[in-house]
């Protein structure tokens, strides 16, 4: 297991701050914590750190990615891996991003930006740390639960997967390669701790986002969270339906500014220590991808921001 | 003020000369959906690029604004437009990508005229 802790914080370019305020808000049903000009904060219910998702005003995509790494001795340990490795990395201090802390800025082979900080002002979760209920009565919308993981095109996933494993310690849990005799590594799906995925990479261009994906508890709620973006008029791009890849049940879809969100259902199996990689060959990719339809559809592989 | 719902622009698709109808505030590729037509669709919302038309006549104006990242300035001066999010202004003459065709979805429905470009 890695000394990486999670996915903690997604910060992304919007075209239009109040319309993804409402996608974010209303129709997943996340709360705004802190606003600055251009600049929106958010969390949801049942995470306890300051917020989960920056939202920034102009242009599309991902500015980076921040995880959270168990102890300052970790990080700096992965600062230095990083360095061997040969990649840019940098420092930045306390208060740089929102209540964040001091930490580490690395830019993966793949032009991905990603922070690794240990600090953030605490929260708590909607339901709270004693005599919890089960859920929150007020919840909007979808109810999403927490921001689960992220996937990202790149040119080469083989390199990623290789970076991901020896600098910070993930594990892979699934990956696509060509063949089993000659294993290129087309995607990866790769674990800090016991979850199916926490980080993602399939073969395309370097430095966009696919997706980055809310975990919900059940099938039911993607099925009814399919009922609210039908209500919101929320493009969907697939499903819902199962990956073959994590097992996850799950709808692809697009906030207002064509950034593709998940929800996810499915913590199938765990990635323990000595969990065997699962490897798909290339001819089941569509199977892998989207279990059900065995398709891929144009958008899958074309629609990055 | 007019009623915008008395507004109707002709788009006319190239290379296969069909016409359809937006009306009011539709973009491009809501009118061609509301004829039947599906053309290739990606996020809807103006983030992919991937519904990308050539503007050949005619005036556009986009419904929200457009990342530099997906529709860069050399591609605007080209002609090169959003679907998704572009409302014709006036009748206008655009062309699908290289090797593109529409799709009709609604061929039972609906018979799009054909006429001269």
């Amino acid at each position: 297991m890695s000394k990486v802790i999670r996915l903690g914080y997604v910060h992304l370019r919007v075209t239009d701050l109040e319309e993804s305020r409402n996608h974010y808000s209303n129709t997943l049903g996340m709360e705004v914590v802190a606003s600055e000009p251009g600049k929106l904060y958010l969390k949801c219910w049942d995470e306890w750190d300051h917020h989960s998702l920056v939202l920034e005003e102009g242009g599309v995509g991902l500015v980076k990615l921040g995880y959270k790494v168990e102890s300052a001795e970790a990080m700096t340990e992965f600062e230095s891996r990083a360095q061997r490795f040969g990649v840019t990395t940098g420092r930045f201090s306390a208060g740089e991003n929102l209540t964040v802390g001091e930490g580490v800025r690395i830019t993966l082979p793949s032009e991905h930006n990603i922070e690794l900080f240990t600090e953030m002002e605490y929260a708590g979760t909607e339901t709270g740390a004693i005599n919890p209920e089960a859920w929150p009565r007020n919840v909007r919308g979808v109810g999403t639960h927490w921001i689960d993981h992220a996937l990202m095109p790149c040119e080469d996933p083989g390199l990623n997967e290789r970076f991901l494993s020896e600098v910070l310690d993930f594990k892979t849990a699934e990956r696509v390669v060509t063949s089993m005799e000659e294993p290129e590594v087309i995607g990866t799906w790769m674990s800090c701790g016991e979850s199916p995925h926490d980080i993602a990479f399939i073969k395309g261009p370097n430095g966009k986002l696919h997706h980055f994906a809310y975990h919900l508890e059940d099938w039911s709620s993607i099925l009814k969270a399919g009922d609210i973006f039908a209500m919101d008029d929320v493009p969907i791009d697939i499903g819902p339906t199962r990956h073959g890849i994590t097992r996850g049940t799950t709808i692809y879809f697009f906030d207002p500014s064509g950034n593709r969100n998940e929800v996810f259902a499915g913590l199938g199996y765990r990635v323990q220590h000595d969990f065997p990689t699962i490897n798909w060959t290339v001819d089941h990719l569509a199977k892998g991808i989207f279990y059900h339809a065995r398709e891929l559809n144009d958008a899958f592989t074309s629609v990055f921001t | 003020m007019a009623d915008p719902k008395d507004v109707h622009n002709d788009i006319t698709v190239l290379p296969d000369g069909l016409h359809v109808t937006a009306v009011g505030e539709e973009t491009l590729l809501k009118a061609l959906g509301r004829a039947g037509l599906r053309y290739r669709v990606g996020c809807k919302r103006g983030g992919c690029g991937v519904c990308k038309l050539h503007l050949l006549a005619g005036e556009i104006r986009y419904e929200r604004p457009i990342a530099e990242s997906v529709l860069s300035d050399d591609e605007r001066v080209e002609g090169i437009c959003l679907s998704c999010r572009a409302v014709p202004l006036t009748n206008v003459v655009v062309e699908l990508q290289e090797g593109d065709r529409l799709r009709r979805v609604l061929g039972f429905l609906t018979t799009p005229s054909k006429g001269k470009p």
